[in-house]
């Protein structure tokens, strides 16, 4: 009798100990703020990213974010059938390399650096000027191999002039060298970049200003 | 390294001047400097005096255990205009947080 109750005693302990640890823990979790989301849809078929920009995401695709700054500020990427790599991947980058604030010079410089980890030196098969989001641009189309890694590559840049700066957008598809090149996820990325906007004034448009503020 | 070259008319519009500074020597600096399009100075120190007085060069043999060079650590330093160390910070360079601290300091010269 005795161990009996010594057993519904140490039973009651532990329902109470589960009892208390679950009110802690959902009192934790109904006090623990709310991530805010990256993409809120729009009625117009766009997606809100943060409060920054504004663009038409592509369904399917798995988003890309920088975590510790650096190569660029959000992308998508997609994994394709057929052997590696076959994959595309897309993106806005803020920070394209190269110094030179005039597209020409940009575009000479981004091309020496284009890729350049890959081993595939990619070849410059077409370079046009147009506009993007009304802003003065130029795109430029890579093609390129690496016949010991077999694998190619084919990829889409834009440089836009964008005030004193100059941005990117960047898609570039990987297959195996048997492989074939998939044109319609370049149509997806065509969509996304001319969509894109921006809510909201870049870090260095918040700068000029204050720097003019300054001056005056 | 670029993308300090991409800042140079921010820096110099807030009456900031970049130096880059390496244990490399002069004829390396100007082969890098023409490689990277750079239009700031590249200042050559291979005897370390510099990094060590910044903290960039740890206090330890010219080459370490496992055969690699000790050189220079990755480090940005703001300096005021009175000389005072205003932002140290180590790895890769934060453009946007340097930019920020130089227009705060810019303001704080004005008096604004």
């Amino acid at each position: 009798m005795e161990k009996k109750s010594a057993i519904r005693l140490s039973l009651g302990i532990w329902v109470a100990f589960f009892a208390l640890t679950g009110l802690l823990l959902g009192g934790c979790a109904t006090m623990a703020p709310e991530k805010p989301k990256i993409m809120i849809p729009t009625d117009r078929g766009t997606v809100f990213f943060l409060d920054k920009y504004e663009f038409k995401a592509p369904v399917g695709w798995s988003l890309m974010r920088n975590l510790e700054g650096g190569d660029f500020e959000l992308g998508f990427m997609k994994m394709e059938p057929g052997a590696f790599p076959s994959q595309t991947t897309f993106m806005y980058d803020e920070e394209p390399y190269g110094s030179s604030p005039n597209l020409e010079g940009r575009a000479n410089q981004y091309c020496t650096r284009f890729l350049f980890n890959s081993g595939i030196m990619p070849e410059v098969t077409k370079r046009e000027k147009t506009r993007v989001m009304g802003l003065h641009a130029l795109a430029l189309y890579f093609e390129g191999e690496n016949s010991v890694q077999k694998e190619k590559s084919k990829s889409k840049v834009y440089l836009v002039k964008k005030g004193n700066r100059i941005i990117s957008f960047v898609c570039t598809q990987w297959r195996p060298l048997d492989g074939q090149f998939d044109i319609q996820a370049f149509e997806i990325f065509e969509n996304f970049v001319q969509s894109f906007k921006f809510l909201k004034k870049t870090f260095y448009e918040n700068l000029d200003e204050e720097i003019q503020k300054l001056k005056g | 390294m670029d993308s300090h070259n991409r800042d140079l008319y921010l820096y110099e519009a807030l009456n900031a001047r970049v130096l880059g500074v390496s244990m490399d020597d002069v004829i390396t600096n100007k082969f890098f400097a023409k490689a990277f399009w750079l239009d700031f100075p590249l200042v050559s120190n291979p005897l370390a005096w510099m990094g060590k007085q910044y903290g960039a060069y740890s206090d330890k043999k010219p080459f370490l255990p496992d055969g690699s060079v000790n050189n220079f650590g990755r480090r940005t330093v703001v300096v005021d205009k009175r000389g005072i160390v205003r932002y140290i910070k180590d790895g890769s360079p934060d453009n946007k947080e340097i930019l920020s601290l130089l227009l705060k300091l810019e303001k704080e010269f004005r008096g604004k």
